[in-house]
């Protein structure tokens, strides 16, 4: 037996490496034995080891079937200690084949060995360090099914490592698919049921796995919620797990999994699992006496409960006080809780509008959600936006809080400094949202070049954002002074107006006719823009008319059209396009309630005695058939709810046509 | 019995076992090599403890690099006891210095035993403590408790240890509130008094 020296120095190691290359089995061991005993607990020697290039011996004694099964356990174990050291240690591991053989291994070595043992704890330290190898384990059923048997049978260590690396290398529907199909979800199940609580270190890596191979996954869900562990179902034993007594840890894992497997569409919202379960077991770790970063995923975990259910919504605003709870993390230090709590109010606040005052009273909440905008972490200026976005959504708050808080600012800043797609579309339909109240802050949003940016997102590939584009300068035109309109039409420009007449997203469509509708209201606006834009406008608007599109779009521009019509020198436009006058006559008489609506707005504008020049109009309305349409009008049944229009419309003209 | 099986009197144990009638197979399977270890640790035999940990459970020490870190500390006090300054020193910067420059706490602690080689005689120094038994017993207490929670078991100190903390605790709460209760008024012999 060596000398047990006090501590290697650099060159006395060199001696014992030599002999991990013997030929004589009992001085290998000696050797694996000194260095694992000098590797063990220093990050220091793992380098240096590490760059004296004997991995390849280490894995290489490790692989060999024909050796000495205690010289295997030793090289095993050495990596395993090489692989809890840094990251560096860790790539130069992986680097050198370390993950691949210890794959291999767990191909063929008998299950309950303490080889295996060591090397599942071998490969789970690997895991452990990001990005995890995961390629090094391909989705074969064969392996899969290994896999899952010792997470059935192992050794305890064994199982806990086994289930800890698949949690952590099922990544997408492809892993989860092949895990279910290889029994993964019965042998988590096994892993959380006990008599009494199952300890931490075996059930957080079963629930992990659980959660990862739920998360959107509808199928995997269902399989999940039927699968049982001597006579209980996993719903069953979750729901043990998110009790009061349980660990924290714990209860926000098996929280974790009934959420999963709620939004994958497997539990529905009103089952006394989610509500009396998950829901509460949540709120409850968001408050103040839990560590943060408990809070911090809880915040988040609830946030994605209840997204997109207005009842969970409710539920959870009146939990165990939630509001202040979030209030609270918002608070700490770290970025986790931040994004987690913001996260949380905007799922809160998405629907309902009470629940969206009681969040905006809650204690100087919109500071920190203008300081979360100004955060270095991009996620936490991500969740904040989501914030903003919900309860960008009260028309009460619009006139007052935002007002007052001039959140239009952070938001322009962070839409100009090249944000990613997520934060864009969110941020653009806040942008929509605060551009509909009549406002002081539209001007000064010009100023930040709130137009040129609204114009540059209608050019996007993604529908999402053209349409949030366009229906932003939408409201900003509604109500708007002229300036303001003709920086509109100027930076647009018509050309890319007519593209979005053709967008391939009816909605877009529909936002572009809306847009152009604002413009043209008011006198003085309509003159000044037809004035400059005539050919144009009347073009699109016979695109449409005579396009294959939806009736609520031809509507659309059949009530440009009126508001055309209004304009004291614009009507004349209207009057000289001969073509246009056909279609008004032919929407006169068709089968839609709607554009039968519209075109007597049209013709109603352009018929009024009132204004200049009207006998003239009238007369040659007249003459095209336009009196003769609406007095069909006047007799049609269907049209009965118009008849008060049509009178006034028919009143206008002289006696003696 | 769990105050003797935990803290490693074999002996004793299986004869209370014996005496006491009892089922329980209380006696885990680690226990010879925990009582190894600790009196490995006590007679400062350090490099030895280590390799008896490591062979028991290779990732211990891997895993609580401030545990490894009070080891190799004991080992540095053994070499300061005896005398060889020169060999301390170049130890300290092989190996502590590693944990001291990722850890404050172990960087304070290891300043603290170097700070022994100034003292012509160590004994005699403020940091004396540390040359005392009592220190390496604790640090074989520490190890003992992280042995049995890598076991996942449930108590890593005598339930007898946190049941006279309790009692002490209770007794000075309800002391403080002035009430009448039967006081334990000897904790060795267990003699409670009824109140006046």
């Amino acid at each position: 037996m060596q000398q047990l020296t006090i501590f290697m120095d650099i060159e006395s190691s060199r001696s014992y490496i030599d002999e991990l290359y013997s030929s004589e089995a009992a001085k290998t061991q000696e050797a694996l034995v000194t260095l694992k005993n000098s590797v063990i607990g220093s990050n220091r020697q793992k380098s240096s080891v590490i760059q004296q290039g004997i991995v390849p011996r280490l894995l290489q004694l490790m692989s060999d079937e024909e050796i000495d099964p205690n010289i295997r356990l030793e090289a095993t174990i050495t990596i395993g200690s090489l692989a809890k050291g840094t990251a560096e240690n860790v790539n130069s591991l992986v680097e050198q084949g370390a993950a691949l053989a210890l794959v291999e291994l767990l191909r063929t070595v008998p299950i309950g060995t303490k080889l295996i043992e060591a090397a599942l704890c071998a490969l789970r330290s690997i895991f452990l360090h990001p990005p995890a190898p995961i390629t090094t384990l391909p989705a074969d059923m064969m392996l899969l099914s290994r896999l899952t048997q010792i997470a059935r049978e192992g050794t305890p260590t064994a199982r806990a490592c086994v289930v800890r690396i698949l949690s952590i290398w099922c990544g997408g529907p492809l892993e989860q698919e092949a895990l279910c199909a290889a029994g993964a979800c019965g042998a988590a199940a096994a892993l959380l049921s006990s008599r009494s609580t199952p300890p931490p270190a075996r059930a957080l890596p079963a629930l992990d796995l659980l959660a990862a191979m739920c998360f959107e996954n509808a199928s995997v869900s269902h399989t999940a919620m039927n699968t049982k562990h001597g006579e209980k179902t996993i719903p069953e034993l979750l729901t043990f797990l998110v009790s009061r007594d349980k660990p924290l840890p714990v209860a926000l894992g098996a929280a974790r999994c009934l959420t999963f497997i709620h939004r994958a569409g497997a539990l529905p919202s009103d089952d006394n699992r989610v509500v009396f379960g998950a829901l509460p077991c949540l709120a409850r770790l968001c408050t103040k006496d839990m560590p943060e970063d408990i809070r911090a995923t809880a915040a988040e975990t609830l946030a994605y409960l209840a997204e997109v259910d207005t009842s969970l919504q409710r539920l959870a605003a009146i939990s165990n006080h939630l509001m202040s709870s979030l209030a609270e993390i918002v608070n700490c230090p770290s970025a986790a809780a931040k994004q987690g709590a913001f996260k949380c109010f905007a799922s809160l606040g998405a629907n309902d509008e009470d629940i969206r005052k009681r969040i905006i009273e809650t204690h100087g909440l919109m500071v920190h959600v203008v300081n979360g905008m100004n955060n270095p972490e991009p996620t936490v200026r991500l969740a904040a936006v989501r914030c903003l976005h919900s309860l960008s959504r009260s028309v009460q708050q619009l006139r007052t809080t935002f007002q007052d808080h001039a959140v239009w600012r952070p938001l322009m800043q962070l839409l100009n400094d090249s944000p990613g797609n997520e934060l864009l579309t969110v941020g653009s339909s806040t942008l929509c949202n605060l551009l509909l109240e009549f406002s002081p802050a539209k001007e000064p949003m010009l100023d930040q070049g709130a137009v040129e940016m609204l114009c540059n997102l209608t050019k996007r590939p993604e529908a999402a954002l053209r349409l949030n584009g366009i229906w932003a300068l939408m409201n900003m035109a509604f109500q708007a002074e002229q300036k303001v309109k003709q920086r509109i039409l100027c930076c647009l420009g018509t050309e890319q107006m007519f593209r979005l007449l053709g967008d391939s997203d009816t909605r877009v469509i529909m936002k572009t006719l809306g847009l152009l509708r604002n413009l043209l209201s008011t006198r003085q606006h309509i003159d000044a823009i037809m004035g400059e834009y005539s050919s144009q406008v009347m073009q699109a608007v016979i695109v449409v008319l005579e396009g294959s599109y939806p009736a609520e779009v031809k509507e659309q521009a059949l009530c440009i059209l009126g508001n055309i019509g209004d304009g004291e020198k614009a009507k004349d436009l209207i009057m000289a396009n001969e073509d246009v006058l056909r279609k008004l006559v032919d929407y006169l008489a068709h089968p839609e309630s709607k554009l039968q609506e519209a075109a007597l707005f049209v013709a109603g504008n352009l018929v009024w005695r009132g204004e200049a020049g009207a006998a003239a109009r009238q007369a040659r309305l007249a003459d095209l058939g336009v009196l003769r349409a609406l007095k069909l009008l006047y007799a049609r049944h269907d049209a009965k709810h118009l008849h008060d229009k049509v009178t006034t419309a028919l009143a206008q003209f002289n006696e003696f046509t | 019995m769990n105050y003797l099986v935990t803290e490693g009197f074999k002996e004793a144990a299986i004869k209370f076992q014996q005496e006491a009638g009892l089922q329980e197979p209380a006696l885990c399977s680690s226990l010879d090599e925990r009582i190894m270890i600790r009196e490995a640790v006590q007679s400062g035999r350090i490099p030895e403890a280590i390799a008896m940990v490591n062979a028991l459970h290779p990732e211990l020490l891997d895993n609580d690099r401030y545990l490894y870190f009070h080891l190799q500390q004991l080992q540095l006090l053994e070499l300061i006891r005896a005398g060889r300054a020169e060999e301390a020193l170049s130890f300290a910067s092989a190996t502590l210095a590693e944990a001291g420059a990722s850890d404050r706490a172990a960087l304070a602690e290891l300043e603290r035993s170097l700070a022994l080689l100034a003292f012509p005689d160590p004994h005699a120094s403020p940091f004396a403590d540390l040359l005392l038994p009592a220190h390496s017993q604790k640090i074989a207490s520490e190890l003992n408790a992280a042995i049995l929670k890598m076991e996942n078991q449930e108590y890593t100190n005598p339930k007898l240890c946190s049941l006279l903390r309790m009692i002490l605790w209770s007794q000075s709460e309800l002391d403080k509130h002035n009430v009448k209760y039967p006081k334990m008024t000897d904790l060795a012999n267990a003699t409670i008094e009824q109140p006046k």
